[in-house]
Order: structure tokens, then sequence, then C-alpha cells
């Protein structure tokens, strides 16, 4: 009965996947904007205000690159991280609790820096990130060594329980927690001391976070790291197969603890830059970085620069959608949601597309 | 690969920016782009979406649109809103820094949470007038908190409440919340609610359900079943967002008062009359004074904590369910708080007897009690009424009862 079936196609040509995706993110477009003309919205003013981020005509411009470049940072390291451990086919999907660790240890000694310096404070809150992060991404690694648990099972459960445990922070209201506003009758997180707010560089109005500067040297590391280390290199022989690196004479689980502490500890120093430089914690300080950064970490088939881009580009679409609705009183976020839903799905199926084909069953030998 | 992927983002970039060379060409277009700095524009902060139907957000964004009408706005065009914003103090700044970007004159932010962002922006933004909801935080320049005397018109409900509970002779009224005594605003308005039932039938005792979420249609629900055929309650008052106690009350023949909207329609044989805010008498007021002059704004508006008297709040029209008493007491009651002789939380306290035609109402000093006998006003005393709004109550009155 099965006429037709998949083939992956033995060539991949470069023109070819660049067709594809022009015409799968036209297709998103073409469809949005028939949304957006039933509103009555010209559609070429509103996806112009989308990819500018809403940067023409506003005036405080500076403002809304800052503002891009908080959703970006803890996008770029934990999808840097989360491909890590997806090198080494070691399925972490528990970047959003790895990133809420981070930030709770984080604002644990944020919330108590009074009168420390400033440097000593972030560089102890990273640290401290850091290490908490990594415990559980060791822990869950070691487990999976041990026992061979299922990580994705173990990753996923790490991120409910943590979003239950800065929830619970979050609401109640007790004479030990030094998480919330003091003087607040309700439940509401405070803001660190100055002592614990991300500095930066001045550059005119414009102010450069360190985290930025970190992000994009830690950026540059792990590309040297996976391409000229031999730890990195055991990495990809581990993720390509784990009985060849064992007859190579490596020590899988050796590199798996170590890959998923490093990973995990990344996932941290994200959150501890994030919270820094917004000054205060909440439960939705993870932005959904620890999914969509699975989504970054595959649509660039795990390559260290193409992350680099597409967290850029997949944080213009999140800022620029929220900065184009904010414009037009009819349009909601859920629009702005559908519409980044709308543009990765499609490049997604054009990225299937591009690599695979649809042949009739006689063909298929032939192919 | 790399080859292809560094194309890949060539081509991705080449898009970007053909679309914002478009952007930059048709920005005068339509939308709201465009340099008309001398216009007025209105930023807002919604917790849920602007197209709600119904809840929280929709009340505001009612209020909002039919305020900017009242004063010559055009909320297709002078109103930007980011919405969806959760109560997470980097998501609000980004929000306001959007809004502020885009020429906001003034901010309102709708949610409690938003507290933290809103006090520290108001610093950053010293021309831009920001107003916070359920607040408690302010400054002397151009940051101000707003919120309604909404326990006005539940003790006005409670005496609807209390005449059913005379008629039926039952004394179990029930009321589903959201939260109990944890918030000044759920607490003040079953005690207010309870007092307006006291006042006329004095053996009313109320059962407070607490369902620990602002809105759950299936809790709600629940809530009401149980108050009717546990604690078999004859009339349900609410405070939450949808219509499902009434809704229940209706199916199971008893009655009941609603809250932020006339439910009549939702529960036409049980409903009697509602709790509702005018929203758009605070924002018509705000926005006006801000239009005018922003630097007064303070001095002006300031903290706004009106309540019937200004037609912030007020009691959705009278059913026919209503007995016939109900009208006459709750117009006498009303008339007291408008013109400033009484207030609900004080040591002065109101009975109603009589019958339809000539309902009267005396007044007795009382010490206003907490349920477990504490004193919180001398009889006589005056009102605790800014406690109340600025969120420090955090208990019950006498008949009040949590079953849960």
């Amino acid at each position: 009965m099965r006429k037709y079936h998949l083939v992956r196609r033995a060539d991949s040509k470069i023109g070819r996947t660049i067709i594809f995706y022009a015409v799968g993110i036209l297709v998103s477009l073409l469809i949005g904007a028939v949304i957006l003309m039933a509103l009555g919205i010209n559609p070429f003013d509103y996806y112009g205000k989308m990819f500018t981020i809403g940067l023409v005509g506003n005036r405080y411009g500076y403002k809304s690159i800052e503002g891009f470049l908080k959703i970006f940072v803890p996008l770029l390291i934990t999808s840097l991280a989360l491909g890590l451990s997806f090198k080494m086919r070691f399925w972490n999907i528990g970047g959003e609790g790895e990133f809420l660790i981070g930030a709770i240890t984080a604002s644990v000694i944020a919330f108590n820096s009074s009168g420390i310096p400033n440097f000593v404070t972030v560089l102890l809150m990273c640290l401290a990130a850091m290490i908490s992060s990594g415990i559980i991404g060791i822990a869950i690694a070691a487990l999976k060594v041990k026992f061979n648990t299922n990580e994705t099972l173990m990753t996923l459960m790490i991120n409910y329980i943590m979003l239950y445990v800065i929830r619970y922070i979050g609401e109640t209201k007790a004479d030990w927690n030094f998480f919330l506003r003091e003087d607040s009758e309700r439940p509401k997180f405070g803001t660190f001391p100055d002592s614990a707010v991300m500095t930066g560089i001045p550059l005119g109005q414009f102010k450069l976070l360190w985290s930025v500067i970190i992000a994009i040297v830690l950026t540059v590391i792990v590309y040297i790291y996976l391409k000229y280390t031999k730890q990195g290199y055991e990495i990809s022989v581990v993720g390509d197969s784990s009985a060849t690196a064992k007859y190579a004479g490596m020590s899988v689980g050796k590199i798996v603890l170590r890959t998923m502490f490093i990973s995990s500890a990344m996932i941290g120093l994200a959150a501890a830059l994030t919270v820094s430089a917004s000054g205060t914690i909440s439960d939705t300080v993870t932005n959904n970085v620890g999914w969509t950064g699975i989504i970054v970490a595959w649509l660039s088939k795990l390559s260290v620069p193409a992350i680099f881009v597409t967290s850029i580009l997949i944080s213009i679409l999140q800022y620029g959608c929220q900065a184009a609705a904010t414009q037009y009183p009819a349009i909601d976020s859920n629009y702005a949601d559908l519409l980044q839903g709308l543009i990765l799905f499609s490049v997604l199926v054009a990225d299937f597309a591009a690599n695979f084909k649809i042949v009739k069953k006689e063909d298929a030998k032939n192919a | 690969m790399k080859k292809l992927i560094s194309m890949l983002v060539t081509a991705a970039l080449a898009v970007t920016s053909v679309f914002a060379l478009a952007g930059c060409n048709s920005a005068n277009n339509g939308g709201n782009g465009g340099d008309k700095a001398s216009n007025f524009k209105v930023g807002a902060i919604y917790i849920n979406s602007q197209n709600d139907t119904s809840g929280y957000t929709y009340a505001h964004h009612h209020g909002i649109t039919e305020g900017m009408k009242k004063i010559g706005l055009d909320p297709a065009k002078d109103l930007y809103i980011v919405d969806n914003v959760p109560e997470d103090d980097e998501k609000v700044k980004q929000a306001i820094d959007q809004l502020a970007g885009n020429g906001c004159n003034i901010i309102f932010g709708i949610s409690f949470g938003y507290i933290n962002a809103f006090e520290a922006k108001a610093k950053e933004y010293p021309d831009i007038v920001f107003s916070h909801a359920t607040g408690y935080l302010s400054n002397d320049k151009n940051f101000n908190n707003y919120f309604g005397r909404i326990y006005q018109a539940r003790y006005l409900a409670g005496i609807a409440a209390g005449y059913k509970s005379l008629e039926l002779k039952n004394n179990n009224i029930g009321y589903v919340s959201a939260w109990g005594t944890e918030y000044a605003e759920t607490c003040s308005g079953i005690n207010a609610f309870a007092m307006g039932c006291i006042a006329v039938n004095p053996d009313a005792k109320i059962s407070v359900y607490e369902i620990s979420t602002w809105g759950d249609q299936q809790l709600e629900r629940q809530a009401a079943e149980t108050l009717i055929d546990t604690y078999g309650c004859c009339v349900i008052a609410q405070h939450c967002d949808s219509a499902q106690p009434q809704i229940v009350a209706n199916e199971k023949g008893v009655f009941g008062c609603g809250y932020n909207s006339d439910m009549t329609k939702e529960a036409p044989n049980a409903h009697l009359t509602a709790p509702v805010w005018n929203w758009d008498v605070y924002y018509a007021t705000a926005m006006k004074a801000a239009m005018e002059d922003p630097a007064s704004f303070m001095t002006k508006v300031g903290n706004y904590y009106e309540g019937l008297k200004a037609g912030f709040v007020d009691v959705a029209p009278l059913s026919s369910n209503c007995t016939p008493e109900t009208k006459e007491a709750i117009d006498l009651a009303k008339n007291m708080m408008i013109s400033g002789e009484w207030d609900v939380f004080s040591g002065v306290k109101l009975s109603f007897s009589g019958a339809a035609g000539s309902v009267g109402v005396a007044k007795a000093d009382a010490a206003l009690k907490t349920n477990d006998g504490t004193e919180i006003v001398a009889a006589g005393g005056p009102s605790v009424d800014d406690g109340v709004i600025q969120g420090s109550m955090n208990y019950y009155v006498e008949g009040v009862t949590q079953v849960n």
C-alpha cells in the first residue's frame, strides 16, 4: 500500500537549502500577514517594526538594545551548554531547572551582599550558581552512568521541581524569607542591593553590560574547546558511539560526568548573569531559555558559530514581536507567540525538506 | 556543513534587512508610528490580554478605552499596550521601556506585582506619569497608586443578601473567595459584605470558602456546591473571576451576589445584585490631569481611593429576585456613605427595619471586633478605611467563619 516513502537526500546543495528556508519563512510571514490584514493592519509596517525590534522612531532606542541583549545573553549561553550535552547524545532537557537552581543560589548571595564590593559579589554569585547547577547536572549524569537511568526524564523532572521551589519561595511570607520585600503585605520578590547588580561599560547613554562580554568570550572558549582540545574530541566520539570510545580506551563515564558538569554549570552561569543584570529574581526569570535553547541548538546543528547567530535571530524574533505588538492595541502577545511559532515551525519543515525527499517506492532503489 | 550555515545566515540577515528597510519607508503609513510629539499617548501594562472578554484585565482595558473616549482620545491610535506581562520586575521594566520609547505620557500598571518596577522607573523617567493599581507605593512627583472602596459596594450587596436570608428564614450565607485573610482586598470585601448582611439580619452567619487562586472555574463551582450542599447556604456571594458560583446558585434554586459585572444574565433566577467597578471614572480623571499638566498630577489626583461618591464603585441594578425592602435600604446606606456621614469599618453600626415603603435605618455605637473578639475600633470610633485600601486588614469580623 505504501507507495511513497522518505529518503535522505544524498547530496546537500546549499542553494536548495537557502531556497527552502526562504520559502518557509515567507510562507509563515504570509500567513501572519493575512491575519494582520484581517485586523486592518499593514503587514509591511508591522513586520518592519518587528525586525527592527521597534527601534525606528523609538525615543529610547538604546534601552531597546539593552533589553534585547538581556534576552540574548541567557539564550546564547544556555544554547551553547545544551549543545555540549547534545553533542554527547546526552539529552539534557533540564535547562529550565538548572537555570532556576543557579538563579536561586545566586540570589541567596545577592540578597545578603550589602557592603561587599560589586565585583566580588557578582563573582561569588557566578561561582555559586555554577557549582550548584553543576552539582545537579553531575548527579543526574552519575545516575545515568551508574544505573543507566533515563536522563531525559530525570532532567525534565528537575524543571518542575525547581519551578515549584521558586514559586514556594515567592509566595511564602516568613521571617526566614529574605527573598521577599519586607514592607509588602503581599508576598513580592525584593530587589538586590546595588552591590549585586551587574555593571557595564557606558557607551554614551547605552550601557554594555559585562554579561554580554562574558557571553561572547564564552562562545569563543566553547568553540575552541570543542574543536581543538582532547576533551572536546572525546565528547564527539562518545556522541558518535560510546562503544568506540570505550574501545579507544576512553573512560566514557568520566567524560559524561565532566561534560554534564560543564553544561549545567554554564547554564548556572547564565542564570547568575541574568539575575544580576535584572537585579531581581522571579519564577519567570528563565524566559523559557531551557526550552528555546533546545530549538536553537538543533536548528544550528550543534555548531557553535551557528548557535551564536541563531540565538541572535531568535532573540530578534522574540523581542521584535513584543515591540511591534506594543504599537497596535488590537495585537496582543498571543499573536506574537503565534507568529514566532509559525516561523520556527516553517524553518523546521524547510530544514527537513532540504534534507529529505519523498520518493515513489519503485524509485527508492535508485535513490 | 559550515559553509551551508554561513550561507543560511547571510540569507536570513538579508531577509531581515529587507523588512527593516520596508519598515523605515512605511513607518508613517499607518498604525501608531510617526512623529506626532504633541499627541498625548497612553501606555498600559496588562497581566492578561486586552482581547479577553471578561475578568480583571478586561475590566481595566474597558475602563481605559472608555475613559479615553470620554476625554477625546482615540484608543485605536493613542493607546499602547504590553500584555501578558508576568509579575517579574525585569519584564515589567522592559515593558515600561517600550512604552516610554513610544512616547507614552502616562503609564498604567494594573497588577500588584508591578510595584518594584514602577517604583524604579518612575525615578528614571521623571516626565512620565506612572499609575499603579492595588499597590502601596507612590512619590510626590509622578507616581501614584489607585484603588477603589469596593467594600462600600460589598456592604450594599450584603444588605440585599441579608434581606433574602430573612425572607427565606435561613441564616446561612456563603462566600466563594479567591483568598482569605492573606489579602486585604479579599478579606475587606468579605467583612463588608458580612456587616451588610448582619445590619439586616443580626443572626446571619457568613461561611467563607477559599479557593486559593484568583480564578479557576472548576474550583469556583465546587466551592459554591459545597457551601450550598454541606453548609446549607441560601445566598452565595463571590470574589473570583467567573460567574460559576452564580450559575451553581441558579441551578440549585438558591440566590447569589456576583462580582465585577451584572451577573443577572448568567443566573437570571438567582442573582440579586453585584458590586461593580467603573474603572473609567478613575482612568478619565487620571488621563485628563496628566494631559493638562503632568507636573501637578500628584497634587491634583494623587493617590486615588474613591468609592461610591465618585461613582468609581457601585452595585449593579437590583434584579427582580431582591426582596421589596432591598432598594430602600441600599439607597439609605449609599447616601450615608456618599455624604461621608458614615463608613463601613467604623465604631458605628447600622441596622435596618420596617416593611417596604417605610424602611428605616438606625445608627448605634458598637465596637468593630474580629471574629475572635479582638477589638479593632472602639464603639463610636472612626473608620479604619486607609488600612483597608493600603492592605493591612488581615482579620475576619464577627459573624464570619472560613470553612476550609
